[in-house]
């Protein structure tokens, strides 16, 4: 395994030349899975057009998991080898983990409305993304409480992977519970039961959705590097103007 | 699909998403400017780390 990316300063240096890339390819791809999912994927048969809501809020729902297993290995990293990347990365997936999760629950409020008659129902798929929202305003607050951020990634690592319980919680609900929500389609042991005219178009959205996430990602450690930069600098800044007066 | 009955449910859930992106992009674009300029600030006073040489 290649760790020479593990350093901050070479991590930069790849990022700058990642970022722009995964943008402009994460944009084609999922420009192409928006255009296939209106001008070829089929109405649904119950559903009619409502059907194409699932195009946004299946590749969120799937991110906010993602993002939030993203955060769980960062946490890893921060516990195990203390590496300065790993909370960096924590810290900087956690508000897109949360803006997927509120996308999700939104897109899933506005196609519940038509389809179930209720834009909510407390059944045990919607309240875990519910909690997994919190848990993220929860990690997202901890981060703040901190001056110190060694400190606050410690913490926020920890509150991640108690956390981290409700991953399965929210991927098996539908299947330990009795739920409104249905079943998993995609993901599932026996393959997917979605016709292959409204899989491929979601599965092309997701991997574009994917890429951008990810140049996301890399944009906000970027950030949260030049910010621990810059709390470093102006600490010894602070500190020789102290030495100086005195 | 324009006389489909939910119009407004698929339209609104769409605009949900290109708010919600628009608003991540915004939010590293502006954090970025930020962080730079204060690094910037900061170097041009000569603050410098350890690793760098000059300590301020």
């Amino acid at each position: 395994m290649n760790f020479t990316l593990a350093n901050p300063a070479r991590f930069l240096a790849f990022i700058r030349i990642a970022i722009p890339w995964l943008a402009v390819f994460g944009s084609i791809v999922t420009s192409i899975g928006f255009y296939l999912a209106f001008a070829f994927a089929p109405a649904d048969y119950q559903q009619g057009e409502t059907v194409r809501i699932m195009y946004i809020h299946v590749p969120s729902a799937w991110l906010s998991t993602a993002c939030y297993g993203i955060m769980a290995l960062s946490s890893i990293g921060t516990l195990v080898w203390r590496h300065p990347l790993a909370d960096v990365s924590a810290k900087a997936i956690a508000p897109i983990g949360a803006a997927f999760t509120f996308l999700c629950l939104l897109t899933g409020s506005l196609w519940g409305k038509p389809m179930w008659g209720t834009w909510w129902v407390w059944d045990a798929r919607l309240t875990s993304v519910l909690v997994l929202f919190l848990i993220y305003c929860g990690i997202l607050a901890l981060w703040n409480a901190y001056e110190d951020p060694a400190r606050a990634g410690r913490s926020a690592a920890v509150m991640t992977l108690v956390g981290a319980i409700n991953l399965p919680i929210v991927k098996f609900s539908v299947d330990w519970w009795n739920t409104l929500h249905q079943p998993a389609s995609v993901f599932r042991m026996g393959g997917p039961t979605i016709d292959r005219s409204m899989l491929w178009p979601l599965l092309v959205v997701a991997i574009g959705i994917t890429l951008l996430m990810v140049a996301l990602h890399f944009a906000a450690m970027r950030n949260e590097i030049l910010r621990r930069r810059v709390r470093t600098l102006g600490i010894i800044a602070a500190n020789y103007e102290m030495k100086r007066g005195v | 699909m324009s006389d489909d009955p939910h119009l407004g449910f698929i339209i609104a859930a769409y605009l949900a998403a290109a708010f919600v992106f628009l608003s991540l992009l915004l939010w590293v674009t502006l954090d970025y400017n930020k962080q730079k300029r204060l690094l910037n600030l900061l170097e041009a006073s000569g603050a410098r780390r350890r690793s760098e040489g000059d300590k301020v």
